[in-house]
């Protein structure tokens, strides 16, 4: 299972695909198999006045819903560890929560994609 | 005949190309041409007769090497392969400032009107673009810095001589 | 201090034009990210994990005050409300906007700041020793020949598109506070024979990948032919550095490549060949920067104040601050103030927007207006009177910037790390804390004496962890993050590069790993020894074994 995040051009924020828009949230993120991910891929690439680096993240599912499987992407997705009242964390709700606590991790293979592919 | 940015007297305008590119195996048509380093290097004497020459360097290429020809070539070609590769740069001051190049240089390859005011410091004097920039792209490019901190291949006075501290 | 002419002012106010006008292209589609990418990052911008980043240079680590208030306005509107100071004593905003770029630049570049070639494959900010011109041990001012190289370097035409980025570091002291030998140029101002002034030349340092120390490839360069010296050096770099592969594209793999007599003999011979008269700069101009630098209007003291004793006498805190934080002053009467940015528990070289100003207000009320960074990410106030130190100390303690720690354990480098650096492996902060606050007992910390813990979240080496007595290099262990420690690092004039003492080890095991190498040092030590003496007199055996029992 797949996420598509990027980087809002203007802000810098955080963003992920939902059906051709950008969220900040990763609970309003579209989830993805692999096929329609790199569809959605293609699409956000063709976008270079909205959004940077475009990239695909895997996900895990977990009781309460999908997390991404990398910490450095549950970072993105929440804030910095040292100040929690900066980044998306410090808005609440229960995907902050879910973030927060999801536990083990791996490379995220959509980085390591756009490393290799730079 | 295709066509490029030139600098004459301090004005950016289009300009015929005037050099054909020739690859290292083809036959050397009639007219002006435009040769690799490494052809001329191993023929440039056959070349020179009866035409005016353009020489193409590469970034690794030693611009050194064309030093006694240069009298004889009429345009220089740096290339840029990418644009964040600087060699050509250093290869233009040589030109202009060790082994006093009066003819065309001329920037090929990954030129963007974005490096226009280094290129112009450097001495290049003749441009094809690889952005579908203009001569009034560059111009603005070039004409962005009302002073300089440095002397270069340019004749603009560094900021230590505008301040009345030096020659 | 050097204040900008009409001339400068134009210069920035042009830099901040251009980039407002190739913003405008970006967003319109007229240049894409790649194209882009390159001209944001000779601006400083950074993409990171959460935000832009912007790197804002502090040339030569020295700030007027009213540079320090633009710069906490900044981190107020633009950011959110503090600032990051790094190593190479430049200061981060790590959550800034791309639209709010031009406006950022056009409020510095009224109070001289900008964020020029703060990254990017050009000439980086030039660095200097912090105690310049309050140090009695400095034989000539380096922020002269920072000042004097910041410009000639500043929109060079031909080398703004270097192999890799460029690092400058001048010192002028035995005592090196600035790491030169770790940079891809370090100069160290000397004498020459017959008292002249002049540059040891140290060429091909670096950290990284791939750490080098500079070796000297001239003893004695004569101090008026520093620029065209310099511009031999970059040109040979320009042309001969690697391009096919940006890890072993720093001049110091070129110098390690070649050796260094080889190298030195290409920057000769094309040294030889540059009219000098073109590029060294005129003595009239030299004069002219010097001038800025000039001697403070110093007040005729005594060498000791007794507002000071007292104060020492009566308030153990202050005694404590005066003999971490406090240092000689060339000028009878006056001190150097540290300011540590290292209080437990807080995030490393972090300073908030209302400290900045708290900061500027001490500076103008008892340190001449002169605010200077340091490479351990800590402040300095290089001219106060000692009579004054103790009604500094009190307005620091408000403000929370009192910590007397300054080259004690707890005052860590650290790199922002995996919670904020699109680079980064792991997280350096909480690694930092942890280790501060284990360390947090001042008595204790003093009792361990100088130690220098230099954490990097990656091998980029941000940290400057190849130079700590003790470094830490966060790595990513199948998405864990894991810690490798090495030892016996240092960016003084001792320079030496760490050596990796083992095994990496699980974030949780770090803190009580560097414990077992503080118990391992204090059981050991002789009378005066820091603990990299001890290292350097013991070999790692002891530490290692300390470790890694304690591992397991």
């Amino acid at each position: 299972m797949k996420a598509l995040t990027a980087n809002d051009l203007l802000t810098g924020d955080v963003v992920f695909w939902n059906d051709g828009r950008w969220v900040g949230r990763f609970s309003g993120a579209e989830l993805f198999d692999d096929g329609p991910a790199d569809e959605a891929l293609v699409a956000a690439e063709g976008q270079p006045t909205v959004v940077v680096a475009p990239y695909l993240i895997d996900l895990q599912d977990t009781a309460e819903g999908p997390v991404p499987v990398s910490y450095r992407e549950r970072l993105r997705a929440l804030g910095p560890t040292n100040r929690t009242d900066h980044g998306k964390q410090a808005e609440g709700g229960a995907d902050v929560e879910l973030l927060a606590h999801a536990s083990g991790a791996a490379r995220s293979t959509g980085r390591l994609d756009l490393i290799k592919r730079r | 005949m295709p066509r490029l940015i030139k600098l004459a007297d301090g004005v950016f305008d289009w300009a015929d190309a005037r050099f054909r590119p020739v690859g290292d195996d083809e036959p050397v048509p009639p007219g002006d041409v435009t040769v690799s380093f490494t052809r001329f290097m191993a023929e440039g004497e056959a070349l020179l007769s009866g035409r005016a020459l353009a020489v193409r360097v590469e970034p690794d290429q030693p611009v050194e090497d064309l030093a006694y020809d240069l009298h004889r070539v009429a345009a220089v070609a740096l290339a840029f392969p990418k644009f964040g590769d600087g060699r050509a740069y250093t290869s233009a001051r040589l030109l202009r400032e060790r082994y006093g190049y009066t003819g065309e240089v001329r920037a090929v390859g990954a030129a963007l009107r974005e490096q226009a005011l280094h290129m112009v410091r450097c001495g290049f004097d003749a441009f094809e673009p690889a952005d579908g920039s203009t001569p009034e792209d560059w111009a603005a490019a070039a004409g962005r810095y009302r002073h300089v901190y440095q002397r270069a291949a340019d004749a603009r006075a560094p900021a230590f001589v505008e301040r009345g501290n030096g020659a | 201090m050097y204040r900008y002419d009409a001339i400068d002012q134009d210069f920035v106010a042009d830099r901040s034009r251009e980039f407002r006008e190739q913003c405008r292209r970006r967003l319109a589609g007229e240049l894409t990210e790649d194209q882009f990418k390159p001209l944001r990052l000779m601006n400083g911008l950074y993409l990171q994990l959460h935000a832009y980043m912007l790197r804002v240079a502090i040339p030569y680590g020295a700030l007027s005050t009213e540079q320090l208030r633009r710069l906490a306005h900044v981190a107020r509107v633009y950011d959110k409300g503090y600032g990051h100071f790094t190593t190479r004593t430049n200061l981060q905003l790590h959550w800034i906007k791309l639209r709010d770029m031009p406006d950022i630049l056009d409020a510095m570049a009224e109070v001289g700041l900008h964020a020029i070639q703060t990254s990017g494959n050009c000439i980086r900010n030039v660095t200097a020793d912090p105690y310049a011109g309050a140090t009695a041990e400095e034989i000539d001012d380096p922020r002269v020949w920072s000042e004097a190289i910041r410009q000639w370097s500043t929109v060079h035409p031909e080398f703004s598109y270097l192999p890799r980025k460029f690092k400058i570091a001048v010192t002028a002291a035995d005592k090196d506070r600035t790491a030169a030998r770790s940079h891809d140029i370090g100069l160290k101002v000397v004498r020459g024979a017959d008292g002249a002034p002049g540059f040891e030349v140290m060429v091909g340092g670096g950290q990284g990948r791939t750490p080098y120390l500079a070796p000297t490839i001239r003893e004695f360069l004569p101090a008026g032919r520093l620029l065209s010296y310099l511009e031999a050096i970059l040109r040979v770099y320009n042309r001969y550095g690697r391009r096919d592969n940006s890890y072993k594209a720093r001049i110091k793999i070129l110098v390690a490549a070649l050796g260094a007599e080889a190298f030195t003999k290409q920057v000769e011979e094309e040294w030889a060949k540059i009219d000098g008269p073109k590029v060294d700069l005129p003595q009239a101009e030299l004069d002219r920067i010097r001038g800025a630098f000039v001697v403070p209007p110093f007040e005729a003291l005594p060498a000791t104040s007794a507002a000071f004793e007292a104060a020492k006498t009566s308030d153990r805190a202050f005694a404590r601050f005066a003999r971490n934080n406090v240092h000689a002053h060339k000028q009878p009467g006056y001190a150097i103030v540290d300011i540590s940015l290292k209080a437990p528990g807080e995030t490393p070289g972090d300073c908030s927007a209302d400290q900045m100003d708290a900061i500027a207000d001490l500076a103008d009320h008892y340190g001449l207006g002169d605010v200077r960074v340091t490479h351990e990410q800590n402040l300095v106030l290089p001219h106060v009177k000692l009579h004054d130190v103790h009604h500094v100390h009190a307005a620091l303690k408000a403000i929370g910037l009192a910590t007397a720690n300054i080259g004690l354990v707890s005052d860590i480098i650290a790199c922002p790390g995996l919670d904020y650096c699109a680079l980064a492996n792991a997280r350096a902060i909480p690694i930092a804390q942890q280790i501060a606050e284990r360390f947090a007992d001042q008595d204790r910390a003093e009792a361990i004496g100088e130690m220098k813990i230099k954490i990097s979240g990656c091998i980029n080496a941000c940290g400057h962890h190849h130079l700590g007595h003790v470094g830490i290099l966060g790595v990513d262990k199948k998405g864990e993050e894991f810690y490798q420690l090495s030892l016996g690092g240092s960016g003084a004039e001792d320079a030496s590069l760490a050596k990796i003492l083992g095994p990496a080890l699980p974030a949780d095991k770090v803190v009580d790993a560097v414990e077992a190498l503080v118990d391992a040092y204090l059981g050991v030590r002789r009378e005066n020894e820091r603990f990299l003496d001890t290292l350097r007199r013991v070999g790692p055996e002891p530490f290692k074994e300390a470790v890694y029992a304690e591992a397991h």
